[in-house]
């Protein structure tokens, strides 16, 4: 561990650091600060004592009083004055005293172990005889302010200013590091065989894996990920490249991306076609020459050992196509989906009734997806899937490619499970999504209707990303519909599972996914006030919903708008005490400005288009305020005001139809 | 390297570093953690060092002695050092260069890998080793063993013997090891791996998946926690109840690479074993140290 305060003595004002950085491997957690005063700065305050009377005797000498507040200060009574302090009606002994700063090096000597103490560790350990908690256990403790060692101890570890080298490769220097100052440990560490700064492992990494793919003819199959978790693992980052035999290549692509990435922490390379080529690339833990015997030595000890993965991997490709894949759905039966909802048989068959009645909602053959949904679970039972959980879907779709199936069929269930999250794309075909999104929507249903509901931390199923695949299915299909009725039929296949009353479930689905949708909203980009209004009339038909955020994004730059919306207000207040009729006479009405405005009513009614009614609607801004400005609403005549009122009713309607105004602030 | 040179290398290269030379433990078992060696002697104060092969069976892992690389018993080497010392990653690093790996030309990973056993109510946090890709040891800081804490802390570590030897001799094969030599007045001969072990590994694979008793099993699996709570409560005896223990949690396995035991119960069969072995660490620790140490791992015991 180091922690490292520099100190910069050009700008002793700084009252803290203004610089610092965080910096680790795997043995080293180190911070560091800049501009650190070496001295704290002096503070002086003012202390009130007793009146004036109190402390001088008749003379004018000091009484006991006075001696003694002189005293409880630390100051000569000569230092004592009298002044009458705001707020007193006669002048008191006053002082001024001084505290001195103290030096910084002093202060960390006490704050550090504390802090030390009270770092937050996900999963803390014990070692040896001691109590002490921490992420792994504590050897050295690099503490400098400035070039001086900060005097402290955590745990029994006393402070120093040297540190250790990478574990293996700086052996030769068996004797720690001396570091000089903070700004010199980044080089001290490099030079001892540490890379301390975690971004900088991961930038040699990545240059490295281009220029040995790029040797070969290929590119690196790039996992962000994986990229991460070596620079975590390793101090000195070396990429190696191995081959493995050419034979593995007829494994399908996934299975030997999955298995080089979970087993060996390895990259694929791929060339231009996007074809596999035999060989894998792999980070090894410390500098290595290129063309040296320990590059020969490690290169072939990764080939060896992932020669052994594939060999494994093949066996399970191998074991899983001797028999057809539909072979497994007895299988399912012993594979609990969740213990109210039943197993994954039943999951695949409630997928299966949803399939062939959502099919023809969206335009496609209830035959392929009734097919896609009774074999998409099926991989679950096999030896692949086991091995590689991660692969579930991939394998369903391989196998079922490798049997004949239409692609129809193997490609949905290839990619049911997809979006997988925020940055993953949907299925690419509309199959795929249609098995995706009944899939999700029995999964969310099906846990609502038997009380599992994602609340705060707490969403084990991962219902909340499942919603989110739903909507995002929808939205980016352009699937229109009623996104609340397709949970209504969902609830009915769930059918009898149920525990809690259906109405509860759909109360509760509503909320969910309304949750969801304003979510998808934001990240459409679209503003606040536009995403409120527009969804405050109504959210289940994605596609039109998305359509009047698009009208009312491209109208909120009209200058219009302000005058439109306020004159909507206005309607809402008028409004809200009333119950107008639904009967509207035109012919009632006596003034122009409310004449005009009924004429022009009579013909926006039946637009349908979204941005053009809108654009319509921004043309009654003017008719709007002189209506306001000429019209008394509320007059004597009955009939006169039921027609006004009728008039601003029908009005709201329309408006409502693309978006409620009064959430627009 | 033969596996036998492998073996006498690390047992002198523990004991010259204060260890005491352990035996197998003669019961079925799925890792030498579960021998009473480790389980018990990482429990309570006294300080405790001792190396030792362990056979671990993993009835899953059988693959009829044909597959290269995987096997339904393997041996463990397994060292537990108490309290953990400073220099426990250093002393392990020393004893693969006493197996002779030049580690100057090799790469030595340790990655974040924390251990559970759930049938042992045990868990630690430490690191695999990954030597050039392949993981050669598990390197684990004990946290708990037998639903106790353990005070002081144990660093226990466990080397994959034929693996290693694979490693070091190149071999693509598991059964082309060599055991050792035998020599006779008539020359010397080379005893390898399947010659020894591929027989048994054919029956042993066919047991697990074909020809193990279910009934017999599920019925061994009652009677053992019956003899084994009956021991521990009755005579308030540890160390046979805890054999017991150890015959459910092999029962328990043979069961399970059958697939005879669902999804949705395993959690509850596994907490039976757990609950019998953690009784028995209580026990233990009452018997050396008079009190338990942990109120609240005593009170989940008792539940």
């Amino acid at each position: 561990m180091g922690i490292a305060i520099p100190h910069d003595e050009k700008n002793p004002e700084a009252p803290c650091t203004t610089h610092s950085a965080h910096l680790y491997s795997p043995r080293k957690l180190a911070w560091w600060g800049l501009n650190y005063l070496v001295q704290q700065p002096d503070q002086t305050e003012t202390q009130v004592g007793p009146p004036q009377k109190m402390c001088l005797d008749a003379d004018g000498k000091p009484t006991q009083t006075g001696l003694k507040f002189a005293e409880k200060w630390g100051v000569d009574f000569a230092a004592v004055r009298f002044e009458q302090p705001a707020g007193k009606k006669e002048p008191c002994a006053v002082v001024t005293i001084t505290k001195r700063g103290r030096p910084t090096k002093e202060l960390l000597a006490e704050t550090l172990p504390g802090l030390v103490a009270s770092l937050h560790v996900p999963k803390a350990m014990r070692w040896g005889k001691s109590d002490f908690e921490f992420v792994r256990p504590i050897r050295n403790v690099l503490c400098l302010l400035g070039s001086d060692v900060v005097e402290f101890s955590v745990d029994g570890v006393r402070t120093t200013g040297t540190t250790w080298g990478h574990r293996l490769h700086h052996r030769a220097n068996p004797a720690p590091v001396a570091v000089a100052s903070p700004e010199a440990y980044e080089a001290s560490m490099e030079a001892a065989g540490v890379v301390v700064h975690f971004l900088e492992r991961r930038a040699r990494m990545e240059v490295q894996l281009h220029a040995l793919a790029s040797e070969i003819g290929g590119t690196v199959v790039m996992d962000e990920e994986l990229l991460d978790t070596l620079a975590e693992i390793v101090e000195f980052p070396t990429i190696v490249r191995g081959a493995f035999p050419k034979e593995f290549l007829e494994l399908p692509k996934e299975v030997l991306i999955t298995s080089l990435k979970e087993h060996q922490k390895s990259f694929c390379v791929e060339d231009a076609q996007g074809g596999l080529l035999p060989f894998f690339l792999s980070a090894a833990n410390r500098p290595i020459e290129p063309g040296s015997e320990a590059e020969k030595l490690v290169a072939g000890g990764n080939e060896w050992v992932l020669k052994a993965r594939l060999y494994d991997a093949r066996f399970f490709f191998a074991e899983d196509c001797k028999t057809r894949l539909e072979a497994r759905l007895e299988k399912l039966q012993a594979l609990t989906f969740q213990r109210e909802l039943g197993s994954y048989f039943q999951k695949g068959e409630r997928m299966v009734e949803l399939a062939s009645e959502l099919a023809p909602l969206f335009g496609l053959s209830p035959g392929h997806a009734r097919e896609a949904a009774r074999l998409a679970k099926c991989d679950l039972r096999t030896l692949m899937v086991g091995e590689f959980p991660e692969l579930q879907g991939v394998m369903g779709g391989e196998y079922l490619r490798r049997e004949g199936e239409p692609e129809a069929v193997w490609k949905a269930v290839k990619e049911h499970y997809r979006p997988a999250g925020a940055e993953d794309g949907l299925p690419s075909t509309a199959e795929g999504c249609l098995l995706s999104l009944v899939d999700k929507l029995d999964t969310v249903v099906g846990c609502f209707a038997v009380g599992i509901i994602p609340s705060g931390s707490k969403d084990p199923l991962a219902l909340r990303r499942a919603g989110m695949g739903v909507v995002r299915i929808l939205w980016e299909r352009g699937w229109g519909g009623d996104l609340l009725g397709l949970c209504r039929q969902a609830q009915m296949v769930v059918g009898t599972k149920a525990t809690k009353p259906d109405a509860e479930t759909m109360q509760a689905l509503e909320a969910f996914f309304r949750d969801r949708v304003a979510y998808q909203l934001e990240q459409a980009g679209y503003a606040g006030p536009v995403r409120r209004a527009a969804l405050a009339t109504g959210w289940s038909d994605l596609v039109d919903l998305k359509a009047r955020c698009e009208a009312l994004s491209g109208f909120a730059e009209d200058a219009r708008f302000a005058s439109l919306a306020q004159s909507v207000k206005r309607i809402a207040n008028i409004l809200k005490d009333e119950a107008p009729s639904e009967a509207f006479n035109p012919d009632l009405l006596q003034q122009d400005e409310e004449k005009a405005l009924a004429a022009r009513l009579a013909a926006l009614e039946g637009t349908t288009d979204m941005r053009q009614l809108l654009g319509a609607l921004a043309e009654l801004a003017a008719p709007l305020e002189a209506f306001f400005t000429a019209v008394m609403v509320k007059c004597e005549d009955a009939a006169l005001r039921s027609a006004r009122l009728s008039l601003l009713h029908r009005l709201r309607t329309l408006f409502l139809r693309v978006a409620d105004f009064s959430q627009w602030q | 390297m033969h596996i036998q040179e492998l073996i006498l290398r690390l047992q002198r290269f523990w004991a010259d570093r204060g260890c005491l030379v352990g035996q197998p433990y003669d019961l079925e078992k799925g890792a030498g953690t579960m021998n009473p060696l480790t389980f018990f002697g990482a429990l309570g104060k006294k300080p405790w060092n001792v190396a030792y092969v362990e056979p671990s069976r993993r009835p899953a892992d059988g693959r009829y002695g044909e597959n290269p690389f995987r096997v339904y018993k393997h041996l463990q080497f397994q060292v537990i050092l108490k309290p953990s010392p400073a220099r426990v990653q250093d002393l392990y690093i020393e004893s693969l260069e006493a197996l002779g790996i030049d580690l100057s030309k090799h790469d030595l990973r340790f990655e974040e890998d924390n251990w559970e056993s759930p049938t042992l109510g045990a868990w630690g946090v430490g690191w695999q080793v990954v030597l050039d890709g392949m993981e050669i040891s598990q390197f684990t800081y004990f946290q708990q063993v037998g639903g106790l804490d353990c005070r002081p802390v144990s660093a226990e570590l466990t080397y994959g013997i034929e693996r290693i030897c694979m490693f070091l001799g190149g071999y693509d094969n598991i059964f082309d090891l060599t055991y050792g030599e035998v020599k006779t007045d008539e020359g010397v001969f080379p005893v390898t791996y399947g010659q020894m072990r591929q027989r048994e590994e054919f029956e042993l694979s066919a047991y697990s998946f074909e020809h193990a008793d279910l009934d017999l099993h599920r019925r061994l699996f009652e009677d053992f926690e019956k003899e084994g709570w009956r021991l521990l409560k009755t005579h308030g005896h540890f160390l046979s109840a805890y054999e017991q223990a150890l015959k459910m949690s092999h029962t328990f396995n043979v069961l399970d690479a059958r697939g005879a035991v669902s999804t949705t119960e395993r959690p509850g069969v596994i907490k039976r074993v757990r609950d019998l072995a953690c009784g028995c660490a209580k026990a233990y620790l009452e018997h050396e140290e008079g009190a338990p140490t942990d109120a609240a791992a005593s009170a989940e015991v008792a539940k």
